[in-house]
């Protein structure tokens, strides 16, 4: 077997590794800052080709909450995501389907976001992202409800929770 | 034999360490608690969390095995319960093994299926902030400790010859690294690089694996008994040099040869002695055995053996070995 290399006393001492570890960081940070990049990032860009294009929403129906009339979705859960889109000058392509085949098309990709009767304790979130819940949005009567989006996509969730948290202050 | 107080400078270092140990346990706590409520999608972080609920497990066996080893030998237990100090060292080296490398597997399976972590916001005070900021200052907030009670312990191991204590420090020493990596992972998923994440919580969990690795190998090498070594393993312990030094010195000895195991903070020695003409009295074995014990506090428990010829595997010494004084714990009575 191989001796394990000298550890404690040949090391550089705490002091200094400390000044490296925290200038390291802050060397990152204002290098990130200078960029201009913003953090957080989608790393698929979802925010960035939705903003003026479209937002591929998936709908199932729930209750009051999220009603289906033929392809398009109404309730007032579809209208505060019609809101998020006209906010970033969206417009919204619904697809109707059940709760599985969102979840689904939100993992391959096809869809932005999905909305229905999901809650934040949704068994989905290994699958997909899930939104803080809401139990103050418009019809949720008291229910935490949440809002289903691709995993990682950071900052459409970003963008969507600030439009929600606003909705519910409105 | 197998004595189990201290002479007054390890038993203030044992003070000390016994404080010291206690202060990481509440500070480990609420860094555990603060991480608690910051966790969310990043795996790096969970890691870096996971791990700071795994570096309790050598201060808890430590302040255990305490209780246990201050018993005296009894008929049933006749080198005293020193052991337990190395039964805990193997038990938090398995646990860091186990638990390091299921956290490796877990984040080159993230990679491989290319997870992308999800962290999303929180509401402060009428605005949404990205919980990764958050992450970023707790974790910026945890670094700290290491740094206060990491030091401490290193200058307290070698003058109680601990290696749990020993290896406690050292790994409080390269928790900075851990907390660095979980920052970098978090702030990868905040430029949208998702990968950073899964790769820092792999350099986490291959520190604690070889944390583990260190740990349990060296607990385990005590245990089966290989000859002393220092505190942080490097070397051979220098009393195999003193202890031949001093019995060769005897007018009455011919030859000498000593085994000694570490029983875990003390030490059990057998040394062999070849008297010249084959004749020795009870008188020279008891002052030898009496000098032996006096030279150092770790070695109470001594025989000194008369035989015709000395066993190959017992050491002999040499005259560097005798020179060699690296650790501390070779002149422990001098006020620390």
């Amino acid at each position: 077997m191989t001796r394990p290399r000298p550890r404690g006393p040949s090391r550089k001492p705490a002091g200094s590794s400390r000044a490296v570890g925290a200038s390291a960081i802050a060397a990152l940070t204002i290098a990130l800052a200078g960029c201009g990049i913003q953090i957080p990032a989608d790393p698929d860009g979802s925010l960035e080709r939705i903003t003026g294009g479209e937002l591929r929403v998936g709908a199932s129906p729930s209750g009051d909450l999220v009603v289906v009339d033929g392809d398009e979705a109404e309730g007032p859960l579809a209208e505060v995501i019609e809101g998020f889109a006209a906010e970033r000058g969206a417009t919204v392509v619904w697809t109707i389907d059940s709760e599985e085949d969102l979840v689904d098309d939100l993992v391959r990709g096809r869809l932005d976001l999905a909305i229905g009767g999901m809650t934040a304790s949704t068994p989905w979130t290994t699958q997909v992202s899930a939104t803080r819940g809401y139990p103050g949005l418009p019809g949720s009567k008291g229910a935490d409800v949440t809002v289903l989006l691709p995993l990682g996509e950071n900052a459409l969730q970003a963008a969507l929770e600030t439009y929600l948290d606003e909705e519910v202050a409105r | 034999m197998g004595r189990t107080d201290l002479p007054p400078g390890q038993q203030e270092a044992l003070r000390k360490a016994v404080r010291w140990e206690w202060f990481t346990i509440g500070y480990t706590c609420v860094t555990i608690a603060l991480i608690a409520l910051v966790v969310s999608g990043s795996q790096a972080m969970k890691t870096a969390w996971i791990e700071d609920m795994l570096s309790l497990i050598p201060q808890i066996s430590f302040l255990l095995a305490l209780l246990v080893i201050r018993h005296p030998p009894t008929r049933k237990f006749p080198y005293g319960l020193h052991r337990a100090m190395a039964a805990g060292h193997l038990v938090a080296g398995v646990a860091l093994l186990i638990v390091g490398g299921n956290l490796a597997v877990e984040a080159v399976l993230g990679l491989v299926r290319a997870e992308h972590p999800a962290i999303g916001t929180v509401q402060v005070f009428g605005q949404t902030v990205w919980l990764g900021w958050f992450m970023v200052g707790v974790m910026a907030l945890v670094t700290i400790g290491p740094f206060i009670y990491g030091p401490a312990k290193a200058k307290l191991a070698p003058v109680l010859h601990n290696k749990v204590l020993y290896t406690d420090a050292d790994m409080a020493k390269a928790d900075w690294t851990t907390t660095v990596a979980s920052i970098v992972g978090v702030l990868g998923i905040g430029i949208g690089w998702w990968w950073l994440d899964s790769a820092a919580a792999l350099f986490i969990s291959v520190g604690i694996v070889w944390d583990g690795y260190r740990n349990s190998r060296s607990a385990v090498l005590d245990l089966i008994d290989q000859r002393a070594r220092t505190y942080d393993d490097q070397e051979r312990h220098p009393l195999h040099g003193r202890i031949i030094a001093a019995l060769d010195a005897q007018p009455w000895v011919e030859a000498s040869a000593v085994r000694i195991r570490d029983m875990g903070q003390v030490f059990h020695i057998e040394a062999f002695v070849v008297p010249r003409h084959g004749k020795v009295s009870l008188d020279h074995l008891e002052a030898a055995r009496r000098a032996l014990a006096e030279m150092d506090w770790k070695m109470q428990d001594v025989v000194v053996v008369p035989v015709a010829e000395l066993p190959d595997e017992a050491s002999r010494g040499d005259r560097g070995e005798a020179k060699v004084q690296p650790a501390p714990s070779a002149r422990p009575r001098r006020g620390m």
